[in-house]
């Protein structure tokens, strides 16, 4: 591909571009919908790639946590398979990742300790590179496990889980510039209803908000699930709010009580929307945000996932760019449900499909035609034995079902536990090098 | 008249129309900000240093070219047609500059620098066609056009301000298309040459971004005992 697609040097396309812009040239946009809405060069048609953060295994392959790409373009001769693979060099409990703002890196990170690690995916988008490992977020925050990497411009916000006191779920926001210096952190409320748990983070900069939800400290999260789930007190210790932040100011203006461990959010990307869901993991319940009239921000429960008694365990949500659907995963039963949005008040199931023994991340094309699933939630809470299938797996969907049209099984490529997925364009490259 | 002078020409008047529209065109904000000063503003980081040319085609490090000023900086690019882009920029930047105008307290603090970075194109008289009337308005608020003598000198400064260049591919042909795409970031530098806050065209509201010159402001006379 790059010998199709040569990198230009500013100097010799700068002469042409007056021209092309003449001309109306269309620049390409598509990418999946739960994005910062600060992210640039969106991909609106085919994506090339899907970006795999998977946790390393010990025995399996070099054992280490690496950013795998995987070749998602229906007309490659690669498609479907592994392309590439970056390891960092060690285990960490590799879980979450987030674009910056100019899409040129991905800033990824484990949760068992501290460190963050930046991707270069813009020389090179089928082979990112390691470009930079973080190390101060422990010594300048005291916060441990981050978790949701969001962009801001020129600026990541870093959500992190736990802290390096008592490793329990009390813990903060970090900000970084591009660079990766270190700017401020914003520890989580802790009066006013605050419980200072966090875990996913998510903005509406036209309602200058931001939104922040709640799960657990390393203390829970690194512990077996088995053993975690039969410990009453420690059950105890997860997440029962959200909060409602002033973007600009950084400052919580109200904590919302979701009680069960809201995770994901998301905000309907329609023009002047001005509302989010999220799911509460240990309820099964889907939960709306939105502003009353005072323009306060409030939370209410509005559907049910599966059957609650069962645990089924909704652990990620992925909603459609016109705000009408939501894909929801639950990690136990290994279903996929599709909710209809079209009334954010009420929530309806229209179809279910088992996708997997256990199924977590879901992300989909922009156009909504593609789906892709990975399988792995946290090393000591995935399945064992036979069901602890580790996979990416890649649907279309036609508005009535889900159809599977590749598979790579993680366990047989020796890459370990598959867990969050970002999508790539072989067009997203640097003007200049 | 060469087929570039055409392009030129025709860019031109159409930023023209463009620009009388947007006057009438301002983008208002679904919130009230919060009040200048009752927030931070951190340091970002130090803004990049360069030698550029003004529309005379003097030779300045930028960096002398804001120290005495609250920069508000925005990279363009004299062909770009892009409505979002630079266009809305020369809106925004001119609605600012009319409201900084109209008030005292901000008039000689502030100033306004759209940069090129299409060094090839935009020669310091392509950007004095670029801004027109609005170098010339005597008592105003300053207004600065620059371009860089050649891409060395501007390499340093897209990367280091972090505004994000690419070009495009036409997935129907799978060519190249040679088009700047970018999005849009406009920086805010405080007289000491850091970057205080980073705008993009998407959240580029003259209110939000007048509160907060008027914190930096409010940061200053705090600083040194004096009004600002």
């Amino acid at each position: 591909m790059s010998s199709t697609f040569p990198r230009l040097h500013l100097g010799r396309v700068l002469p042409a571009l007056g021209l092309a812009a003449a001309l109306g040239a269309p620049f390409a946009a598509a990418d999946e919908t739960c994005n910062s809405p600060y992210i640039a060069n969106l991909i609106k048609g085919q994506e090339d790639y899907v970006y795999v953060w998977a946790l390393g295994v010990e025995g399996l392959g070099d054992g280490s946590d690496k950013l795998v790409t995987v070749d998602v373009d229906p007309k490659s001769k690669t498609y479907g398979k592994v392309v590439s693979q970056v390891s960092v060099g060690g285990r960490g409990e590799a879980h979450h990742m987030g674009f910056t703002d100019d899409r040129r890196r991905i800033w990824a990170g484990g949760l068992s300790g501290t460190d963050i690690y930046v991707f270069d995916i813009a020389t090179d988008p089928a082979r990112p590179k390691l470009a930079k490992t973080i190390k101060d977020l422990g010594t300048k925050t005291g916060y441990v496990g981050p978790h949701t990497y969001y962009a801001l411009p020129g600026r990541m916000l870093v959500q992190a889980l736990s802290n390096d006191k008592d490793k329990g779920g009390v813990t903060g926001m970090a900000l970084y510039n591009n660079n990766g210096d270190f700017i401020a952190r914003y520890p989580m409320p802790v009066d006013k209803g605050g419980d200072g748990y966090a875990y996913d983070l998510a903005v509406n900069p036209s309602k200058n908000v931001l939104l922040t939800s709640s799960f657990t400290g390393s203390a829970n999260y690194m512990r077996p699930l088995g053993d975690l789930i039969k410990d009453e007190a420690a059950m105890k210790r997860f997440g029962n709010t959200m909060v409602a932040w002033d973007l600009k100011a950084m400052r919580p203006t109200n904590v919302m009580a979701v009680p069960g461990a809201p995770l994901e959010i998301r905000w309907s990307l329609t023009p002047g929307a001005n509302w989010a869901v999220t799911a509460a993991a240990l309820t099964s319940k889907l939960w709306l945000v939105k502003q009353d009239a005072k323009g306060q921000w409030q939370a209410k429960e509005v559907a049910t996932i599966g059957d609650p008694a069962k645990i089924p365990l909704p652990v990620d949500i992925s909603i459609t760019r016109d705000g009408k659907g939501l894909w929801v995963n639950t990690f136990m039963d290994g279903m996929t449900r599709y909710f209809d949005l079209s009334n954010p008040e009420a929530p309806k199931q229209t179809y279910e499909k088992h996708t997997g023994r256990q199924v977590n991340m879901i992300s989909q094309s922009w156009d909504g035609k593609r789906v892709y699933i990975t399988s792995s939630l946290l090393a000591n809470w995935d399945k064992a034995g036979d069901d602890n299938e580790q996979f990416l797996r890649g649907f279309t969907w036609d508005g009535r079902e889900l159809k599977q049209v590749f598979e790579v099984d993680f366990t047989r490529e020796k890459l370990g536990r598959a867990h969050h997925m970002k999508l790539g364009s072989k067009v997203l490259r640097v003007a200049y090098r | 008249m060469s087929a570039r002078a055409i392009l030129l020409t025709l860019s031109l008047s159409a930023r023209a129309a463009g620009f009388t529209h947007a006057a009438d065109d301002p983008r208002v904000l679904d919130f009230a900000p919060p009040s200048p000063g009752t927030y931070e503003l951190h340091r970002i980081m130090r803004a990049p240093d360069e030698d550029v040319l003004d529309v005379d085609g003097r030779r300045a490090r930028l960096s002398q070219l804001t120290r005495d000023h609250i920069t508000l900086l925005g990279f363009i690019y004299t062909s770009c047609m892009d409505p979002e882009g630079c266009p809305l920029a020369y809106r925004v930047f001119a609605q600012l500059k009319d409201q900084i105008q109209a008030t005292p307290a901000l008039r000689d603090k502030v100033q306004l620098v759209s940069l090129s970075f299409d060094p090839a194109r935009d020669s310091p008289s392509v950007m004095r066609q670029y801004a027109g009337s609005r170098l010339e308005e005597d008592g105003g608020v300053r207004w600065l056009f620059l371009t860089t003598p050649s891409v060395k000198e501007l390499m340093p400064l897209v990367e280091g301000f972090g505004q994000d260049v690419r070009y495009s591919i036409d997935r129907s042909s799978g060519r190249p298309v040679r088009q700047l795409a970018h999005v849009l970031k406009v920086f805010l530098i405080d007289r000491a040459g850091y970057v205080r806050e980073i705008y993009t065209s998407t959240f580029l509201h003259p209110q939000s971004i007048l509160a907060d010159i008027e914190s930096l402001l409010i940061e200053q006379e705090g600083a040194s005992g004096a009004p600002p």
